[in-house]
């Protein structure tokens, strides 16, 4: 293998913490948000191919095509409800909406 | 015999339960006819009863309490003492409703009066004729609810409720004793038998007898109103006059003297006991002959007057004189339902005047109230002749000839009792019923006072002056029923009563003795009586009223009855509202309370930490998932550089 595991790891790592942090930063953004998940889902993913490459199992790779599958459904009903919470409020800023507290 | 008991019985019980369930819909007329009927029943049902009498008889009718060897069946006990005391109250109590007819003629709520009176009567007939003690202190505390409600009969008003509260808390301190008492001679006896119990004195250690004595005094003081529980009666004119009359005369208070001579046979072996009883009866006799000289309500003197005569009854006990004191038991009770009744007409005929400084020359407008009640007062100051003065002078006898220093003294004691008795019954005859009324020793003021032309009298019921006749003669004349021994040999009463146990007539005297408290018991009723006259009648009486009614403060201490109730809020009533409101204030409102009240306010503010947490806004989530992240991230690089 060209590339060692822990080089992966660490670039997943920091495409994970790029993810978490944009997510924490921009909340003003709800679009923007669910960009960076999917930043942290494919880092996340790249974990499961490297180790697959690494030890020669196809197990990983199973779950990186298994997460993809759930990655459309998650961002095409995010969406849907991206575009319901803008018609509500004429707004994307997650502040906004803060229904939920108890 | 047995069918007489029960009708005596239920025929008050049964005329209770009617008027006050059925009384408010019926015709007054029809309650008050059933009210009075069922007494004078009962009346007839014991003259039957003392026909057919032969001999004591025990009738239990039906099982009431029983649980392994403890039996209290509802059983009656008839002796020649229930039989003359159950005489007496249908009798007199008979009487007291045919007046209250007349006296509650105004007042509403009249069923609820009859039905009380009534049931007033049962509980009494029920103590009187128990044969075992529980069932006897059925009819106690009966009587001592009754008394209760009829004394605040008019609960509107903030008085009277106090009062009733007063006699219904008192009167449960002797009955606690009492009824530790009867706990007690279970425990010993193993039976609550009146009659068993009876036999089981000589059996008992006298540490036993007297404190079983020393219980059914205070027992006994308390319903009888005796030093110390004796602050009750006063007050409890705040009820009707009737009802006045029945508690004072027929009813209640005589209830104690009844369980004294009752259970003589039990208490009367040990000699503690019986000092106990004599000088509880006679310094109460003292006590409250001395608050009646200085009273100035009429219906407050004739209280503390039966407070005093009460006390001889207890002395007689105490002497061991039982046929004495069950004698003056009954002529009081004429003799007081007399004096009553007619101090009702006269409250009645002045628009319920009591303070006998408005009153005055009473003599002249009402002669037909004015010679009863001198019959009265002459039976009470024990003017010879008279049945109070046989009967008093009986006990006095007794207590003379047991002899020792004790009772010695108590004799002085009671004698100058006699003195002051005459003197104060008639201070308060000279006061109300003589005088000239054309000079009226006091401005008559507001709607109470007699207006100068006589217009403002009340025309009294007949049935209201007419009850008094009967009473006033056998007030006279009850004398009879139990003449000394130098007058005629064995009284009546003697004969009957003597052969109950402990009620056995003494040996022989010698007469002196009797001779001897005789002179006295004259001398001091006459002593009385002519102190009275110079005080209150011609040319000294205004001075007399007005230094009197200008009041001092020897005589305001008799009049509030030596500061009794003021004694006793000092000693128990301010120690408890201190301590309850110490324990309301600081217990439980600054402890219990407080110590929760804290907990959840720093429960509260426990949970306010978190609280901040759910802001419901999608970044907070966000920020702590992100930091738990962290913290299991920190976590697992510790772990593996450990």
């Amino acid at each position: 293998m060209i590339v060692p595991l822990e080089h992966i790891i660490i670039l997943a790592g920091l495409l994970f913490f790029l993810g978490m942090g944009g997510l924490l930063a921009w909340r003003a953004n709800l679009i923007m948000m669910l960009v960076c998940i999917e930043v942290m889902l494919n880092a996340v993913m790249l974990v499961f191919v490297g180790g697959s490459a690494r030890w020669g199992n196809a197990d990983g790779q199973l779950f990186a095509i298994f997460i993809m599958a759930l990655t459309s459904a998650e961002v095409s009903l995010a969406l849907a409800m991206v575009v319901y919470l803008h018609r509500r409020k004429r707004t994307v800023d997650t502040d906004v909406f803060s229904e939920m507290k108890g | 015999m047995s069918l007489y008991l029960a009708l005596i019985l239920l025929l008050p019980l049964s005329g209770g339960i009617f008027n006050a369930l059925l009384g408010r819909h019926l015709p007054r007329r029809m309650g008050e006819t059933i009210a009075c009927g069922v007494i004078w029943g009962a009346f007839i049902c014991a003259v039957l009863a003392f026909l057919r009498f032969t001999g004591p008889v025990t009738i239990s009718y039906a099982s009431w309490l029983a649980a392994f060897d403890f039996q209290a069946p509802a059983a009656l006990y008839l002796d020649q003492l229930s039989l003359s005391l159950t005489l007496m109250i249908t009798f007199v109590c008979g009487l007291i409703h045919l007046y209250s007819v007349g006296y509650m003629r105004g007042e509403q709520d009249v069923p609820r009066y009859f039905a009380l009176l009534n049931i007033f009567v049962f509980a009494m007939l029920v103590l009187v004729l128990a044969e075992n003690l529980p069932f006897l202190y059925l009819g106690w505390e009966g009587v001592g609810f009754c008394s209760y409600a009829l004394i605040c009969f008019w609960y509107t008003e903030e008085k009277n409720a106090t009062a009733g509260r007063k006699d219904f808390i008192v009167t449960r301190i002797g009955d606690t004793a009492f009824g530790i008492a009867i706990v007690w001679m279970f425990h010993l006896a193993d039976s609550v038998s009146i009659t068993h119990l009876n036999t089981m004195g000589p059996a008992l250690p006298a540490g036993t007898v007297t404190a079983l004595g020393l219980l059914l005094l205070i027992g006994a003081a308390g319903k009888s109103a005796q030093l110390p529980l004796s602050v009750w009666l006063p007050d409890a004119m705040a009820g009707p006059t009737p009802v006045s009359a029945q508690i004072h005369a027929a009813t209640m208070v005589t209830a104690g003297v009844y369980l004294l001579a009752r259970m003589f046979p039990l208490i009367g072996s040990s000699p503690a006991a019986l000092a106990a009883i004599a000088v509880t009866g006679c310094v109460t006799a003292f006590y409250a002959a001395t608050c009646a000289c200085c009273q100035r309500d009429l219906k407050r003197i004739l209280a503390y007057s039966t407070i005093s005569q009460i006390g001889y009854m207890v002395l007689g006990v105490g002497a061991g004189a039982l046929t004495a004191s069950t004698f003056h038991l009954l002529t009081h009770a004429f003799f007081k339902a007399l004096l009553f009744l007619g101090a009702g007409c006269v409250i009645t005929a002045l628009h319920h005047q009591q303070d006998i400084y408005h009153m005055g020359g009473l003599k002249s407008r009402l002669p037909a109230i004015y010679w009863p009640f001198l019959a009265g007062a002459l039976c009470l100051a024990g003017f010879p002749l008279t049945s109070g003065f046989f009967s008093k002078d009986a006990i006095l006898g007794a207590v003379l000839e047991r002899g020792g220093p004790l009772y010695t003294g108590l004799f002085g004691l009671g004698l100058l009792t006699a003195l002051l008795t005459a003197f104060y019954t008639f201070r308060m005859v000279f006061v109300v019923f003589h005088g000239g009324e054309e000079n009226p020793p006091f401005e008559k003021g507001g709607a109470g006072g007699i207006s100068p032309a006589g217009a403002g009298h009340h025309r009294l019921p007949l049935v209201m002056t007419w009850t008094l006749i009967p009473l006033a003669i056998l007030g006279l004349v009850g004398g009879m029923l139990n003449l000394p021994e130098y007058v005629a040999g064995h009284g009546t009463l003697d004969i009957f009563l003597e052969g109950i146990s402990g009620f056995a007539r003494h040996a022989p005297a010698q007469f002196s003795d009797d001779i001897i408290s005789l002179v006295f018991a004259v001398t001091a009723c006459l002593a009385g009586l002519g102190l009275a006259w110079s005080r209150y009648t011609g040319a000294r009486r205004n001075a007399v009223l007005a230094a009197e009614e200008a009041g001092s403060a020897r005589s305001d201490f008799f009049l509030n009855g030596w500061y009794l109730d003021r004694l006793y809020r000092l000693l128990f009533i301010s120690p408890f509202v201190w301590l309850g409101r110490a324990l309301w204030k600081g217990v439980d409102e600054a402890g219990i309370d407080g110590t929760l009240n804290g907990l959840a306010r720093f429960t509260a503010r426990l949970g306010e930490l978190p609280a901040a947490w759910s802001s419901g806004r999608v970044a907070t989530s966000l920020y702590g998932l992100a930091g738990g992240v962290c913290v299991v991230l920190l976590y697992v690089a510790w772990l593996i550089a450990g």
